[in-house]
């Protein structure tokens, strides 16, 4: 029985290995400054919905294999953490919309990323690693109802580098990115035609 | 064996200054345009950073902290703010994406009272644009190594040329003009004979075209 559970235990080892090896799991990782521009005098709360809090996307080989598992969910969630607060009077985070309810805010601000795509120099034969996100930023009612609804893209690219590793490259084109989406969302807020308008009306 | 180890010993420094002679087959051109006057107090400040602008190269950050470096050490050191931390400060107006281009962006950009007293924490007199990278071409020859029971080694020859060119534009933040460009190139050889154990003869390219790209923005900015 001993026995068994031993065959047992180093066949799932050896698999889980095999596993292992077929994907390279990249978790973004960065810090992200906080922007220095003047708040807008509104009250918003941020919802995160599952789809962006487990953001994962998955790069595929020329054979068709899975090549890198991209996890950027949380760092897209630490980066609204830290841009929101510096852009809005009162930013309240929230887990659901009947919260944001009752936190008794103007809007709800709820981003959504749309579309990954990763360029890795093996392919495109350029010196560079390249990360583009395209997003669907939302602004709500706390009832729900439609305020604005605009698409951004954010690019981000690093050089290749001769001791650094691939999953490295990958984390710091797409830190690069994040801060692109982090710039261009928080200098362009206001300049969205609907958000423009709601904004007058507070 | 008195005469062999002081032959041995002569055939070493001759393969060693062989050596150092190959390695060091750089040559660096560095062109100045002055087109304002230029001067900095103990109390002012620069801060050299690179352009990321360009869609098929990037100019690398470690060769912007390279010439930054080099510009704060020795005589006329001068105050050199790190990129990344003046680009954080005053995020988000120095990423790719916003950072201005020209002097007028610049002007525009002071009118936000944020950024003006950023820069005026910092003492920023001087922000000096880097922009360029490094090219390898012509790569010829062929090594191959093997292994066996008796042992491994590799045999052959390398070649590459390697070429850096960077352009420094200098701006003076008092006046928000342009007051200068400096170009570094910097051309090398680079050579990688093999018998046995692989010998790289590396061409300190890039090195060169920071150093002396360095040396004459420290001259420029001193208005020497």
């Amino acid at each position: 029985m001993n026995k068994l559970i031993k065959q047992t235990g180093l066949i799932s080892a050896v698999l889980a290995l095999f596993v292992a090896c077929g994907v390279n799991n990249v978790v973004i990782d960065g810090s992200f400054p906080t922007p220095n521009i003047s708040k807008m005098p509104v009250s918003i709360a941020v919802y995160y919905d599952d789809a962006l809090k487990d953001f994962a996307y998955l790069e595929y080989s020329e054979t068709g294999s899975e090549e890198y598992n991209i996890q950027s969910g949380a760092s897209h969630m630490q980066l609204f953490d830290a841009i929101t607060p510096a852009m809005f009077d009162r930013v309240v985070f929230v887990d659901s919309m009947e919260e944001a309810q009752a936190a008794g805010v103007d809007a709800v601000f709820a981003p959504a990323i749309e579309e990954f795509q990763l360029a890795l120099p093996a392919k495109t034969k350029l010196d560079v690693f390249e990360v583009w996100i395209k997003y669907n930023m939302r602004l709500l009612t706390p009832e729900g109802d439609y305020i604005a609804d605009w698409v951004l893209t954010s690019y981000g690219k690093t050089p290749t580098e001769t001791f650094r590793s691939v999953d490295a490259a990958i984390n710091d084109a797409a830190v690069v990115a994040l801060r692109d989406l982090a710039s261009s969302f928080s200098l362009s807020f206001g300049d969205v035609p609907e958000v423009k308008e709601w904004l007058a009306k507070q | 064996m008195a005469s062999f180890h002081f032959s041995s010993f002569f055939r070493r420094r001759l393969v060693a200054s062989v050596l150092v002679l190959l390695a060091s087959c750089t040559s660096t051109t560095v062109d100045e345009f002055r087109q304002g006057e230029t001067g900095i107090n103990s109390e002012e400040a620069v801060v050299v950073l690179g352009r990321r602008q360009a869609s098929d190269y990037e100019t690398r950050s470690e060769f912007v902290e390279c010439v930054g470096d080099r510009m704060g050490r020795g005589d006329n050191a001068i105050r050199i703010v790190p990129e990344q931390e003046f680009v954080d400060a005053m995020f988000p107006w120095f990423e790719p994406r916003t950072a201005p281009l020209r002097t007028q962006d610049l002007e525009k950009l002071m009118t936000e009272q944020v950024v003006a007293d950023k820069m005026n924490d910092f003492g920023i007199r001087y922000i000096v644009w880097v922009d360029g990278f490094t090219e390898t071409s012509g790569r010829s020859g062929s090594i191959s190594c093997t292994v066996g029971p008796g042992g491994a080694g590799c045999f052959g020859f390398g070649t590459w040329e390697d070429d850096s060119n960077f352009d420094a534009r200098i701006w003076d933040v008092g006046s928000l003009t342009n007051v200068g460009t400096i170009n570094a190139d910097a051309t090398g050889q680079s050579y990688l004979p093999a018998l046995v154990i692989p010998i790289p003869l590396i061409a300190r390219v890039e090195a060169n075209a920071c150093s002396r790209l360095a040396d004459q923005l420290k001259e420029f900015v001193n208005g020497s």
